[in-house]
This record gives C-alpha cells, structure tokens and sequence, in this order.
C-alpha cells in the first residue's frame, strides 16, 4: 500500500471552488444561508488549522502533561456543549451531565487506548485522536436524551400534577419519561453501525487506509471504536438522565418542580 | 370531630392568610369564596401538593410534615384536580394506568363500573376516552379517583364542566356513597345552589382569608 498523497496548498485550495455550487444552488432557491455558509467555512478552516498546529507540536514534545490537558479541554468543551444546548436546567442536573460525561468519556478513552490498544494513556498520538471521536459521540448523544426528556416535560403540568395528586411517587411519574430520552439518545448510534461499511466506509476506517494502513487492520480499529462509542453513549446518557431527573422533585416532600 | 384543621396564620403564599378552619370527620364540607382567595390552594395544603410557609395543617391530630411517608398520606387524603388528565386509550386502560402509577393492581372490572355508576359516566369500559366530551371526561376522572377509596376526598370544583341536572345526580349518588363508606369530602365550588342543597358544612374563605 501506498503512503497518502501529501496534498499541495494550491492543490488543496482547489477543494473551496466546490462551495461556490453550494453558494449557487442557495442563490438559486433563495436559501438565504450564504452568510452562514461562509462563516461555517471560515470557522472550520481556521479551528482545523489550529488544530494542526498545536497537534503536530504536541506530538513533536510529547509529554503527559500536553495530552492530559487536550483531554480536559475536550471534555470541558463537550459539557459547555450539552449544557449551551440545554439552557434552564437546575444547577444539580448541570453538575451531573459533566460529571456523568467527564467519567463516563475517561473511562471508555482509557480502556480503549490502555486495555485495548495497549498505548500508553499519555501517548497523544491515540488518547487525543480516540478522545476527540469518544467525546464528539458522547456529546451528541447526551445532548439530544436531555433535550428530549426536557421536552417532553414541557406542556405535562396537568398530568404530572394529577398523577401527584392521585398518590403516585415522582420518581415512577417520572420514569417513562427518562426512558423515552435514553432511548432517542442512543438511537442515532444504532443507526450508524447498522449503516457501517454498506453505505459509506466510516471517517476514521478511510483516514487510516488512505494513509496506508491495512483494511483488516483499520476495520478492527473502526470497530472496536463503534463498540466504544456506542458503551460511552449509552453510559454517559444513563448517567445524565436517570442521576439528573433525580433533581427534578424534592424528595422529601415529593413534589416536582418543574 | 375534625379530621383536618389548621389554626388560623397558615399561609402558602404572603398574600393568604387562612383562618382557623377545621373538618369534621364524615362531613360533606364546601369551601366557598370569591376566585383567587387560596381555595384550590387549601385543598393542595391538604394533600400536602403544596406546603405552607408558615403555619401548620394536622391530620388526626399529628402535623402533616415532610417528616412522614408523604406518598401513603397523599394516598389517604386524594385532591382530584380541577385540570383533568386522562391518558389517550379507553376508560380502563385509564384505570390501569392510574393504578399503576401508584404501584398497585387495578380493581375488577365489575368495581370500575361501579365507580363509573356514581360519578354518572358509566360508558362501556372499552370505550376511548378522547371521544368523550369535557363532561364526561371530567366524570371519568373522578369516578378514577373515587375508586381510590380514601379516607378523605378532596374534590376542586367537580361539577365545572356539567349542566346543573348532571351535577346534582352525581352529588347525589357520591354524598351517599361517601356517607357509607364513611369518607370525608371537601369540595370547592362555586354554585350556590349546590352549595345550598348538599352542605353538611359551608366553609367561606372569601369574607377571611385575605390580607
């Protein structure tokens, strides 16, 4: 196998004509997004470009303390995330979505680069690839189980206040509605491994073949990555709702506040 | 006897002060006062959906704090709500599911009409609640909550929704199924006719409680 095709800046400029079909076809239907558009561009172009260069700084010296701490502002960028996406929760429920991520993401990162791999925890080259991936799921997933369970609540005040009033513990009023957010929180996993390899071959399996890397090597890696993606997802939403939707009522005077 | 009093100082929010009020066991209670003088909130005091800020309510003589099993004294002392909710499906999978929220097995079917008797809605058991009209959705829901068998009833304005025909016949079978069964009710509404013809005991918040 071949070693990818460094690419020439003028060579890879080539690639941002392709936006102007994008910005053409917006003009056409009058999809006023252009601005949008440029901006996304241009965030990208510069984020990735940083990106770059603190990374191939860091794998020119390494050292744990570099890894650890792109890790930590992975992770802290991932809660402000899922928090900046679900505004006007309690400060309790706030404490255990990071506390939930921050864990559950270490946790799957860990085993999959020390246990399974077999790298060492500080090696950059692994733990803030794998991370990146590991969080970016993670986010996405306890992002949308929140989200959900925050508004499926909305407009239920007649009914949790009958189910109240009727006798029935907060905690089992509650509970169906903590299920339902679990559930859409890891369906987008499932999909995407039911979809794997028959659609599309996954981001990290064709960065790896086309830098050279065998494909049974890069198919056990895209596995072992999906099996991490979909145990963090799963683990961190649990974590987040059914610790989180504890907050929702006193429990002493069995009450919810919502 | 009362089963429930409260001296007067109760208050839930500053604006509401209650009286002395007291509820005798076994009685047909009406609260009466103008809208916005804290009778709805009383009855949430009452079933302890609501706590006071100053002042306290007593149950058989022993103050309803957070200090007991809430749940099970909620369980004895039932506030039907104003705002009715009944799940989408039929009437007994709505009974089914009440009972399941409060994690215990629904009674009989022969029971659920039975209930459905007194509270003057007994449609076929099968039959889908979002057909029926506010009346009849409102009568359902109590006739749920009456199935409950507390020791006290707390009913906020249950005849909102019906003709006064209707209200009066379900009074009248629910005043003589509580008196048999010896459970206490306190209703809040707003008919004075009601008021006039099945009061054991009219409560007027509404000359009191304010300031």
């Amino acid at each position: 196998m071949n070693g990818i095709v460094e690419l020439q800046l003028w060579q890879f400029s080539l690639v941002y004509l392709l936006l102007v079909v994008v910005a053409v076809i917006m003009k056409c239907c009058h999809i006023d997004q252009t601005k949008r558009m440029a901006v996304a561009s241009v965030r990208m172009t510069v984020q990735l470009v940083l990106a770059g260069l603190v990374l191939t700084y860091i794998f020119e010296n390494p050292s744990p303390v570099f890894t650890l701490g792109y890790l930590g502002m992975m992770i802290v960028f991932t809660i402000l995330r899922v928090l900046g996406n679900n505004k006007g929760i309690n400060l309790r429920f706030q404490l255990t979505i990071a506390a939930s991520l921050a864990l559950s993401g270490i946790f799957v990162i860990f085993f999959f680069v020390v246990v399974v791999v077999g790298e060492s925890i500080f090696n950059p080259q692994y733990v803030i690839t794998i991370g990146g991936m590991v969080m970016g799921n993670t986010m996405t997933g306890v992002s949308l189980g929140v989200k959900t369970l925050r508004e499926s609540l909305m407009g239920q005040r007649v009914k949790l206040n009958a189910l109240i009033c009727a006798g029935a513990k907060p905690k089992v009023i509650l509970r169906p509605f903590v299920e339902r957010a679990l559930e859409t929180a890891m369906v987008p996993t499932f999909n995407s491994m039911i979809g794997m390899g028959i659609v599309s071959l996954p981001g990290m399996m064709t960065g790896q073949i086309l830098s050279g890397t065998l494909p049974q090597t890069a198919i056990l890696y895209q596995i072992a990555i999906m099996i991490s993606i979909c145990t963090v997802v799963t683990v961190a939403s649990f974590c987040s709702l059914y610790l989180g939707y504890q907050t929702l009522y006193r429990s002493p005077e069995q009450i919810i506040d919502i | 006897m009362a089963i429930l009093q409260s001296q007067r100082g109760l208050q839930f929010i500053q604006t509401i002060t209650y009286p002395d009020i007291a509820i005798a066991e076994g009685k047909f209670t009406f609260l009466t006062g103008e809208s916005g003088c804290g009778k709805s909130t009383y009855l949430r005091l009452l079933n302890a959906t609501a706590l006071p800020i100053a002042g306290k309510i007593e149950y058989r003589g022993a103050a309803i704090d957070v200090g007991m099993d809430i749940i099970e004294y909620r369980r004895k002392v039932v506030l039907t709500p104003q705002e009715v909710y009944l799940f989408d499906g039929t009437i007994e999978g709505n009974f089914r599911k009440y009972y399941k929220m409060r994690e215990e097995s629904a009674p009989e079917r022969a029971k659920m009409e039975q209930f459905l008797r007194i509270c003057c809605s007994l449609f076929p058991l099968d039959t889908r609640c979002d057909t029926l009209s506010g009346g009849e959705r409102q009568r359902v829901f109590m006739a749920i909550f009456l199935s409950f068998n507390p020791e006290v009833l707390l009913l906020d304005e249950p005849t909102s929704a019906l003709d006064e025909q209707t209200a009066k016949r379900m009074l009248t079978n629910l005043k003589s199924h509580c008196q048999t069964q010896g459970i206490t009710v306190v209703v809040v509404c707003h008919s004075d006719e009601l008021v006039r013809q099945f009061a054991d005991i009219q409560i007027d918040l509404g000359k009191e409680a304010r300031g």
